[in-house]
């Protein structure tokens, strides 16, 4: 079998990671919010930045697995 | 879309919409430039169609937002009103939520104007790729004025190769990034001085074993940030392209597997609404990206300034 039958299966692995990291980040700050309404404004603020940087790991490893599959 | 109708007859829809995908979101070919300059210093100048939209992106940001601020200013007004109100709200939730937060009260005004340009400037990039304009044209061309796909001296037909959104463009934003990369450095000089900046890279007073994992991963960070920008906006700007095409594309491929007209009519009901909630989600993407890129600049910015170890 070739090697790049396997690429999309990473991409599914990718989907499932990243979904369950963004996943707890907004459980995370869904519970935070419901404790603290006053803390709305913090709390996205603090959410934001990881979720950006969780967010580009996932396209980088999109990205790359595009370039495995048209290389 | 004109996608199925532009490719070679010859092949099946399946091979036609591949390709077809990739030319809606990529630049025009070098050998189909709109207009072709000279390589000057082994540099090919050729404007394409990113460059275009470049240039348009540069004018309608000029006519939107740099001239009524400097109306603005240079009247002596102390409220704005009009379009100018929304631009302040949009600078101060910059300047306030993004900016200060990262950076610090000191420097502040230092960076604000190149995030705000950052943003405006991503931001009208991306939005001008969500709307069809030269797909329009080139509806238009075909169907009206009835020219051919295969005529390549016409002009619209030349403006027709290649995607419209600049920032989905690698190269367009390895160039945004190579500003914030450097941008990082000016800024940590300027608080810190030349020599301390690059101390500042890796925390002090470790166990020297420590320094030779250290310093290399903090070497390759400096790197690692502008290209996970890069890549971050050009691939959002492309995947979000490339779903909506993908989607549209599959009436023309179930047209095909069917036999059938009617097949591909019915999973137009299905593909359709699914591609305006993309659509939707894309607008999101839009203003989410642009804000992003903004964000993190003054957060990479706001960490060489204030060093924390």
């Amino acid at each position: 079998m070739e090697a790049t039958v396997f690429v999309p299966i990473g991409l599914g692995l990718t989907v499932i990671g990243a979904g369950l990291g963004i996943g707890r980040f907004a459980a995370a700050a869904a519970e935070g919010i419901a404790r603290q309404p006053e803390a709305a404004d913090k709390i996205t603020g603090a959410v934001n930045l990881p979720l950006f940087l969780l967010e580009g790991v996932a396209i980088l490893a999109e990205v790359f697995i595009f370039l495995m599959l048209i290389l | 879309m004109s996608a199925v109708e532009t490719g070679h007859a010859s092949q099946s829809v399946m091979e036609q919409v591949g390709p077809n995908i990739i030319h809606h979101v990529s630049n025009s070919d070098i050998s189909h430039p709109l207009y072709h300059i000279p390589p000057l210093f082994g540099i090919d100048f050729s404007v394409t169609k990113h460059v275009l939209m470049l240039w348009i992106v540069a004018f309608l940001v000029g006519i939107a937002v740099i001239t009524p601020v400097r109306k603005f200013l240079s009247s002596n007004k102390t409220t704005p009103s009009g379009w100018m109100n929304g631009i302040e709200a949009i600078v101060q939730f910059i300047r306030d939520s993004i900016v200060k937060p990262n950076v610090g009260p000191k420097w502040v005004m230092t960076w604000t104007p190149l995030v705000l340009t950052f943003f405006f400037f991503i931001l009208f990039a991306n939005g001008i790729g969500m709307i069809p304009i030269f797909d329009v044209l080139g509806a238009f061309n075909r169907f009206v004025l009835d020219v051919p796909a295969s005529d390549s001296h016409n002009m619209i037909n030349n403006i027709l190769h290649g995607g419209v959104t600049a920032t989905g463009n690698f190269n367009v934003t390895a160039g945004l990034a190579t500003i914030t990369f450097f941008s990082i450095m000016v800024a940590g000089t300027m608080a810190h001085g030349f020599i301390n900046h690059w101390k500042n890279l890796a925390p002090h007073g470790l166990a020297w074993p420590v320094y030779i994992i250290l310093i290399p991963i903090e070497l390759m960070g400096l790197f690692v940030k502008p290209f996970a920008l890069t890549m971050r906006l050009a691939a959002n700007m492309t995947g979000g392209h490339i779903a909506l095409l993908a989607l549209l594309s599959l009436m023309a491929i179930f047209g095909e597997m069917f036999h059938s007209t009617i097949a591909g009519v019915g999973v137009a009901f299905v593909a359709i609404p699914i591609a305006v909630a993309i659509s939707a989600l894309e607008i999101i993407v839009v203003l989410v990206q642009a804000y992003v890129f903004t964000l993190l600049t003054s957060v990479f910015v706001g960490m060489a300034i204030n060093v924390h170890h």
